[in-house]
């Protein structure tokens, strides 16, 4: 006991009491959710403010003798005069595996209700993308399991794929569609034990929609089982602009993690079109200099930098890879307008979505003739490639003939049977939503359609056919399946396997 | 009442007349106020009330408050007094003040600089921690 007395007097004697150096100052002015604050002489850009009451502030503006700071919380509870901190920490939100299943929101904490967030780590909401040596180029295929974005408009990982069209064209559709495809192949890449096959984990950044929609999409994941390899990260339009504006960012940032640890991700921003207006509010609270549309001046450099931060690395710098997705509304099918122009300009392609095609019934309404992709090319399985490598082109003679057919002259043999393999094609790029079709499926369907089995199938009844072929080969012909899917290449054995077996469906279609 | 930028921007340039020798010069920061009441102009509100933030803002980075519980003995204000002229220069008006809220220790504020070694700052930071 004596040792232990003698112990902790030492320790008492030993310690040191130093008062830390704080940089404070003074709330001035306080409202719609940015506050000014004077003093604060040694903050830093983005640094975290302690603004009292538990409540945290971002600073944005360093002016000469006050800091403009966005509320990250109740700014209800503060007050004109009340005392304001720096942290010295940047705005930082949990990263790694914990997060995979939940529903959270900017800053990381769950809105789920399942209880916290096991991570022991963090990153910063802002970091510099990754720069040209660590990039690597885009040569894997992110699987949609959509057929004409699959065939023709190919996402490879680390791409930038901007999803744009006009409100209820079916973008977040897409998306979803997306993810509850990689959840199939991630799943059945473990059931199979497949260590080659690189799990994509998935993010889904929900940026000023309402709360019923962001329930809804999580209610659809959880359908398909997709929530175990997904993170829904929400900011709904209930939340304060500064949260709107800075979640996509919270996104990538746990979308970084996956990819700084040789592992890939998906990160889906549902839409950047509301995060631009968002920041256009805090800009114009912050009375920062408005320019077109009132948006401020860096509106662009807002969504390059968070764009910039999807890349594939070099082995050397984690092998992984962090494939976004962004989404824009369009009014009235309008690409040329501001926030459209600039995100059409820093991705890798896009795929635009038409309102017309829509009603048309074509859904997916992809519009082919505008819609592309810059670098998935590279990453598009060879099967594929092999069977739609000529389908633009088709698709794209087929609208110009179809357009010109409704002068209602005659057409030559050449020209109708042209138009009549172009219905048939748009007819098999029908998909129902939230049902990604097996790359394998999708390479046997395009297959038949290329080689002139739908030619004698009635219009009508093409998708009829096609659930038939799809039922037949994967109930049947199982193992040519799998052989295409390890084999990613139609070799002559397999095209004659391919022509036998669909030689036999064509016996027993009536 | 609104202070344009042109205001904003006179008034800084008066303040920094004001400050000859990096530190405020009272005199002649009362000339200014008197010539700008004399000239009689639309705008001489609004520039002499943001000239008054500023001299606000320098009165109080070069003031130095220090609180302790008990009022602190002459001799370890000298200290205190000699300590803060090292690290923040001359021209620093001292502030004695007793606030028993603090429990034992001193904080002292210079400008938007805070050095808290009170025991409440101790037992709030404990309390933060849980």
């Amino acid at each position: 006991m004596a040792d232990l007395l003698n112990e902790i007097k030492a320790q008492i004697a030993g310690a040191k009491v130093t008062a830390a150096k704080q940089n404070v100052g003074v709330i001035r002015e306080v409202g719609d959710g940015v506050a000014k604050i004077e003093g604060l002489s040694d903050a830093m850009l983005n640094e975290m403010i302690d603004l009292g009451n538990g409540v945290t502030g971002l600073a944005l503006n360093l002016d000469e003798t006050e800091v403009g700071v966005v509320i990250l919380g109740d700014y209800t509870q503060l007050k004109e005069g009340g005392e304001a901190r720096t942290t010295g920490k940047l705005l930082q939100v949990p990263v790694g595996k914990g997060l995979l299943g939940r529903v959270v929101n900017l800053l990381g904490e769950p809105i789920d209700g399942q209880g916290p967030i096991k991570s022991d780590k963090t990153y910063p909401v802002e970091k510099t993308a990754p720069g040209i040596i660590r990039r690597r180029s885009v040569s894997q295929p992110v699987q949609t399991g959509i057929m004409p974005i699959d065939a023709m408009i190919p996402i490879g990982r680390g791409q930038r794929e901007l999803i744009i069209g006009d409100r209820g064209t079916g973008k977040t559709t897409i998306c979803i569609d997306t993810i509850i495809s990689q959840a199939r192949l991630n799943k059945a890449a473990e059931l199979a034990g497949d260590k080659d096959y690189r799990l994509l984990y998935c993010i889904y950044v929900a940026i000023g929609q309402k709360q019923s929609t962001i329930a809804r999409v999580i209610s659809v994941l959880e359908q398909a089982g997709a929530m175990p390899y997904t993170i829904v990260v929400a900011s709904p339009a209930s939340d304060s602009a500064a949260n709107q504006y800075l979640v996509p960012f919270a996104g990538a940032a746990m979308g970084e993690w996956f990819m700084d640890n040789g592992m890939d991700a998906l990160i889906v921003y549902d839409d950047l079109s509301k995060q631009a207006v968002a920041y256009r509010q805090v800009s114009l609270l912050l009375k920062r200099p408005s320019g077109r549309e009132a948006y401020p001046g860096d509106v662009f450099y807002l969504h390059s930098r968070l764009l910039e931060r999807a890349a594939r690395v070099g082995e050397k710098y984690g092998n992984g890879s962090l494939t976004a997705l962004p989404v824009i509304e369009t009014q009235s099918g309008d690409v040329s307008a501001y926030i459209p122009t600039n995100v059409i300009s820093i991705t890798d392609g896009q795929i635009f979505l038409e309102t017309d095609l829509f009603h048309q019934g074509v859904r997916p309404a992809i519009n082919v003739g505008i819609s592309v992709s810059r670098v998935g090319s590279a990453a598009q399985l060879k099967a594929v490639k092999q069977v739609a490598g000529q389908l633009k082109g088709d698709l794209a003679q087929f609208r110009e003939l179809a357009a010109f057919a409704q002068f209602g002259s005659d057409l030559d043999e050449k020209t109708q049977a042209q138009i009549d393999r172009g219905k048939r094609i748009m007819e098999i790029f029908k998909q129902k939503q939230y049902n990604p079709i097996p790359v394998e499926i999708q390479v046997v369907v395009i297959w038949a359609a290329q080689n002139g089995y739908l030619d004698h199938v009635p219009v009508e009844r093409v998708k009829e056919f096609q659930n038939k072929l799809t039922e037949y080969f994967t109930t049947r012909k199982g193992q040519l399946l799998a052989k295409i899917g390890r084999e990613k290449e139609l070799s002559d054995a397999l095209k004659a396997e391919l022509k036998a077996s669909a030689e036999e469906f064509k016996q027993t279609w009536k | 009442m609104k202070i344009t930028k042109k205001a904003k921007r006179e008034a800084k340039q008066l303040y920094r007349f004001c400050l000859p020798n990096g530190l405020l010069d009272e005199n002649r920061a009362r000339q200014v106020v008197e010539r700008v009441v004399a000239r009689d102009e639309r705008d001489c509100l609004p520039i002499l009330t943001h000239f008054l933030r500023l001299l606000k803002l320098d009165r109080a980075q070069h003031t130095a408050i220090v609180e302790s519980a008990t009022l602190l003995p002459a001799d370890l204000q000298k200290i205190v007094q000699g300590e803060l002229a090292h690290r923040y220069g001359l021209g620093l008006t001292m502030a004695f003040a007793q606030r028993p809220e603090l429990i034992g220790g001193m904080r002292i504020q210079v400008g938007c600089d805070v050095y808290d070694g009170s025991v409440r700052a101790g037992l709030e930071a404990l309390q933060r921690s849980f």
